[in-house]
């Protein structure tokens, strides 16, 4: 296992930094100065070069994109061009709500699709597994944001039990930061659930149907035994695969799911600083995301490594 | 797990024709008609939307929100818009988003797939690739593309291939991987056969099937990714309609005129969940 | 729950019986913790009399952009929480004090001379004399604020103090605004104004302390115990809470997550008028004027033909009822009812006829045209956007839409790099009408998005504003000779005046706007 991660941890890295030439560049092919719109309409070429000069985008570009990295390694983010402040004050606001309502989501995610999916796999009722089928397709059938503005309508404007968006610190007031957290977490978590109890219930029939299952049965295993000790972890690492693809569609989801729902999480940060073209806010903002998912990634791999042996690295 | 090994180590024999007839099987079932007629109809009627109704989707009146009506059968939106007309034209521009960017998207991604089967460099390079892409997850690759290009057409276009690419490759990759452990496909390399002959005659088409759930997957993902960027602004341009600008038109209304949304809810719902029973029934019967 | 335990345990597995308690168990926990559905919408209808107390939570669907705290911009809720004004207007634009408690005009206008409070105190607790005054001027005078009306703030030439709480500003001439300019000024503490503008630090007089902002999310302030009105405010804070979706802006007020709104779009206010759950207050100044701006350095639309084409080609009631939701009145010159220079003749110059605006452009020999037209991204612009496209559409002009973000219209408007149209809406006519004529970006006679310039307009914009009254018959025949020329030229087409409407709870009393859109929350309070 050790030396998986030494051979996976490079190229992790390998990533990160591809990416960060990718977020540089894409940045800069962004029409439009930012230090002419920062230097305001009536402002002589003197002030624009000057801020220019201030803001070092008159240096070469790798001069630029190791200036960026530097900094970023030293924590000093320096401040947004167009929203105002410091881009490490900005992140640190929304980081923990970004987290809470990605992490909720993520455990509903696992709380809906396990049982989901072992249901409609195992379930030799059809009707239970016909309407299983129907949800998971239900689910995905209606886009995000409807069943957010559905779930609004439905929880808070007709039976007013939960807030129609906002948020609230989890550690300062937990009884009323769950009810702000629910249906955006919801929202967010139901199409990945989804994804995941059909790729689970796929890979567990798929399993069960393996000859192996059939010889224990005939051995008499209990079929329960059969379910959880010998077609689940068969069924597992793919099913993780997609689970760590689900966590990118949940940390995408979270910038529609945040507008709907008011949710002052970095998705709304990272959308202001495109709409405002506040290029260092994205650019940092967009290394954080791939870092994530860098992580998720060598994380999922790990996972799935540790879980089938049939993949071997040498 | 390792006392259970598969104690048969036979190749599952499966020449294409077989898997055709699989396929069609699977479709002739009641799950595959009704996934087929859904898109059938939907697709008849964004194609020949024109002949469908007389009235241009794009012509505006005083009579703004009516219910629906013998003139407008699904009422009209707030701008005195024709709502079955809207609702035509936006499945012909859903569909004909979703399938000239998924099948990009596919084709890529699986291309890049077989790359990575063809050595152990380039599998690393395809990984990287893929897990670049990954970083940059839907709608914050729509930010990034729309804030280099502007909205439009286009970008949802590029972004929707762009979002499929990993998903296919990966699934085709892990699925190969797998296959190519498996004994049979081991036998058959130590039966003299070649590296790329094995590929390509055993394990892709072993490995393939969880690219038809993939398939199925994809399309909804395009109309997601269509509806979640006309939300977000950065869809197709307006006056065009696509069912995802109309479902968020409607959305303002939802509380005071929600017959308003039935209709683009409706075709988009019935959209997704015909690619997503036609997939199902595909997967039912190649597993048969 | 107790339904559940009380039938017969025979009829349910044990296993089933301890799912439904547990279930009950969480519905229990739900309704015995606070519900924060509920925190604000359970009381009654209160008593009238001012309660001290409380945060006052405003919806609004723009977030505050700090850089343009000095100039009018889409979200002015801050200003006058943090800041004060030295006057202000009451609504037959009469000045009232604020921060000046009198003030004595010259005999020929060429200056004024302001007595000012002697109690009030900085948040930084240093206290407020004629110095910052001189230094808010200062401060509009200089470009990068950006400040509509610098060329008011620029007339003053000299200040002249008189101990610490008299000052007289000296003019170059006349002008008939100088009352908006004090209306429009807030008085900065001058050591914090660079991290006034970078949105770190707020420091002003006004009435609430600045205590935290998150981008894009929520601006929260305290009360200023130390505020200069006695007893003032009631409330101990005001949360701004930005809700960028209007659907869930509406639902936030319905459950009671926030108290107050302006942001309330037309048609939506219809769906909470009949409902006593709700307050719904309509200001005439209106929330500014819709309009058509063309760019005259542009091909086709150069020629005044095509623009007053376009002027009849739009139908402004279908535009009232469609994107406005009836809030709003149809007007072909900018002036709202409350401008002096309002009459029913201008509003109607313009009205639907296509077949006026076909013979137009025949007349100016322009065939089908296709021209690009800017527009802000949000739906309701949106919805603006494609009604006007069709209707030019209807005479044979084709626009190419382009969805822009607000910040970008805004840059593009003062940067005169707008496209050959564009549809925006503009303030500043429900002041003095001098103040639209030399400030607003789209009017400005000087320099102004279209690149329209004509001697006879600078000639009467400047007669006008270096009157020191615009309430005169000389004034007012004035007015209407500018209305002619902007109803002639029609460099900017004015469509119609969008409704400013307030809608709050009936719990939020005494909430204010001032003529530039500024909360005034001095005397706000909500009821127990």
């Amino acid at each position: 296992m050790r030396s998986f991660l030494l051979k996976r941890l490079p190229s992790g890295l390998l990533v990160l930094v591809l990416a960060s030439f990718l977020v540089f560049l894409i940045l800069r092919l962004i029409p439009g100065d930012p230090a002419t719109s920062l230097a305001g309409p009536d402002a002589g070429p003197e002030a624009v070069a000057a801020i220019r000069g201030r803001l070092g985008l008159d240096q070469p570009l790798l001069t630029q994109y190791v200036g960026w990295i530097g900094d970023l390694l030293t924590g000093n983010l320096g401040p947004s061009y167009a929203i105002g402040g410091r881009i490490s004050d900005l992140i640190g606001n929304g980081i923990g709500a970004t987290a809470q309502l990605t992490l909720g989501a993520l455990l509903l995610v696992i709380l809906i699709a396990l049982p989901l999916g072992v249901l409609g796999a195992t379930t030799r009722r059809r009707p239970v597994a016909a309407a299983v089928r129907a949800f998971t397709t239900a689910v995905l059938a209606v886009p995000p944001f409807v069943t957010g503005v559905l779930l609004v309508l439905l929880f808070a404007v007709t039976l007013r039990l939960l807030p129609a968006g906002g948020h609230e610190s989890l550690l300062d007031q937990p009884d009323l930061a769950v009810q702000y957290l629910l249906m955006p977490a919801l929202c967010l978590a139901l199409p990945s659930a989804a994804v995941l109890a059909r790729y689970l219930k796929d890979g567990l029939e798929r399993a069960l149907a393996e000859d192996y299952v059939r010889t224990a049965t005939a051995l008499g295993v209990s079929r329960r035994r059969i379910v959880w000790q010998h077609a689940l972890p068969n069924a597992l690492p793919s099913t993780i695969t997609v689970l760590g693809l689900q966590i990118g569609h949940l940390i995408a989801g979270a910038v529609l799911v945040e507008r709907i729902f008011a949710w002052p999480g970095l998705g709304q940060l990272i959308e202001q600083g495109v709409i405002r073209r506040d290029y260092p806010v994205v650019q940092d903002l967009l290394l954080l995301i791939v870092a994530v998912h860098v992580a998720v990634q060598l994380l999922t791999d790990l996972v799935y490594a540790w879980l089938d042996p049939r993949i071997r690295w040498e | 797990m390792t006392a259970l090994t598969t104690p048969s180590a036979e190749a599952p024999r499966r020449t294409a024709r077989a898997h055709r007839n699989r396929y069609l099987a699977g479709l002739l079932t009641g799950r595959g008609l009704t996934g087929l007629t859904l898109v059938g109809l939907l697709a008849l009627a964004g194609l020949f939307a024109p002949l469908l109704t007389d009235l241009d989707p794009d012509a505006q009146s005083a009579l703004a929100l009516a219910g629906p009506s013998a003139d407008h059968p699904f009422g009209t939106d707030d701008l005195g818009r024709d709502l079955f007309s809207r609702v035509l034209h936006g499945i012909g521009t859903d569909l004909a988003i979703t399938f000239s960017a998924v099948p990009v998207g596919a084709l890529l991604g699986c291309s890049f797939a077989l790359l990575a089967a063809s050595s152990r460099w380039a599998d690393v390079t395809v990984q990287r690739a893929f897990d670049l892409l990954l970083a940059f997850p839907g709608i914050i690759l729509a930010l990034a593309v729309t804030a280099v290009l502007g909205p439009g057409r286009w970008p949802v276009l590029i972004v929707i291939a762009l979002a499929e690419i990993p998903g296919f490759g990966r699934q085709l990759r892990a699925g190969i991987l797998v296959q190519r452990e498996r004994e049979y496909a081991l036998a058959a390399r130590v039966g003299g056969a070649s590296r790329l002959r094995v590929l390509l005659r055993h394990v892709v088409p072993n490995a393939a099937d969880p690219l038809i759930v993939q398939t199925a997957v994809a399309l909804s993902i395009g109309v997601f990714i269509e509806g979640a960027m006309s939300f977000l602004g950065l869809g197709v341009r307006p006056p065009e309609p696509t069912l995802g600008s109309i479902l968020s038109q409607s959305v303002a209304y939802l509380s005071t005129h929600p017959t308003f949304a039935a209709a683009p809810l409706a075709a988009t719902t019935a959209l997704v969940l015909g690619f997503t029973l036609i997939a199902e029934a595909l997967n039912r019967g190649i597993r048969r | 729950m107790t339904a559940f335990t009380s039938t017969s345990p025979s009829g349910l597995s044990r296993r089933a019986l301890l799912r439904g308690s547990l279930a009950g168990a969480g519905l229990l926990t739900l309704a015995a913790c606070r519900s924060a559905a509920d925190t604000a919408s359970s009381a009654a209808s209160g008593s009238a009399t001012p309660r001290r107390g409380g945060v006052l939570t405003v919806g609004t669907g723009i977030d505050f952009t700090p850089s343009l705290l000095f100039a009018q911009s889409a979200n002015t809720l801050v200003q006058r929480l943090v800041f004060n004004t030295l006057t202000r207007y009451d609504d037959q634009l009469r000045p009232q004090p604020e921060l000046a408690t009198s003030w004595q005009l010259g005999a020929d206008g060429t200056s004024v001379t302001l007595e000012l409070r002697e109690d009030v105190l900085f948040h930084s607790g240093r206290r407020f004399t004629a110095d910052d005054v001189v230094f808010a001027v200062k401060n509009l005078q200089n470009p990068a604020r950006s400040a509509q009306l610098r060329s008011t703030a620029a007339a003053v030439t000299e200040f002249r103090k008189n101990g610490d709480f008299e000052l007289t500003l000296v003019l170059a001439h006349p002008v008939s605004n100088l009352f908006d300019l004090f209306e429009f000024m807030i008085i900065p503490d001058s050591a914090s104004v660079e991290d006034a503008v970078a949105g770190t630090r707020l420091i002003g007089t006004g009435p609430f302390t600045f205590t935290q902002r998150k981008p894009g999310s929520s601006i929260t302030f305290a009360r200023n115990d130390r505020y200069w009105n006695p007893g003032r405010p009631y409330l101990d804070g005001v949360e701004i809470r930005i809700v960028p979706q209007a659907e869930s802006l509406l639902s936030s007020l319905r459950t009671g997550q926030t108290h107050l709104s302006y942001a309330i779009r037309g048609k939506d206010v219809a769906t909470l008028k009949g409902d006593p759950q709700f307050r719904v207050k309509q200001y005439d100044t209106g929330s500014g004027a819709y309009y058509i701006g063309a760019d005259l350095t542009a091909e086709h639309v150069s020629d005044k033909r095509v623009r007053q084409a376009i002027a009849w080609a739009v139908d402004r009631d279908r535009l009232v009822q469609q994107a406005l939701g009836g809030y709003g009145t149809v007007s072909a010159a900018p002036w709202p009812r409350s401008s002096p220079a309002y009459s029913e003749a201008n509003a109607t110059r313009y009205s639907h006829n296509p077949d006026k605006a076909r013979e137009l452009l025949k007349e100016a020999g322009v065939g089908t045209i296709t021209l690009p037209f800017a527009h802000s991204n949000d739906p309701g612009n949106t919805a603006i956007a494609q009604i006007l496209q069709y209707d030019l559409r209807q005479v044979g002009i084709e626009t190419v839409l382009q969805p822009t973000d607000s910040p970008t219209m805004q840059k593009q408007l003062i940067a005169q790099s707008m496209p050959a149209l564009w549809t925006l809406s503009h303030g500043f006519a429900q002041l003095q009408p001098a103040t639209l004529t030399v400030s607003a970006y789209p009017f400005n006679e000087a320099r102004n998005s279209s690149h329209f310039s004509s001697p006879a307009y600078t000639e009467l914009v400047q007669q006008a504003w270096h009157r020191p009254d615009s309430d005169s018959p000389e004034a007012k025949a004035l007015h209407q000779r500018i209305t002619d020329v902007l109803l002639d030229e029609e460099f900017v087409i004015d469509l119609a005046i969008g409704g400013l409407v307030e809608v709050a709870g009936r719990q939020a009393r005494g909430t204010d706007l001032n003529k530039f859109g500024y909360l005034n929350l001095d005397d706000a309070y909500l009821t127990a």
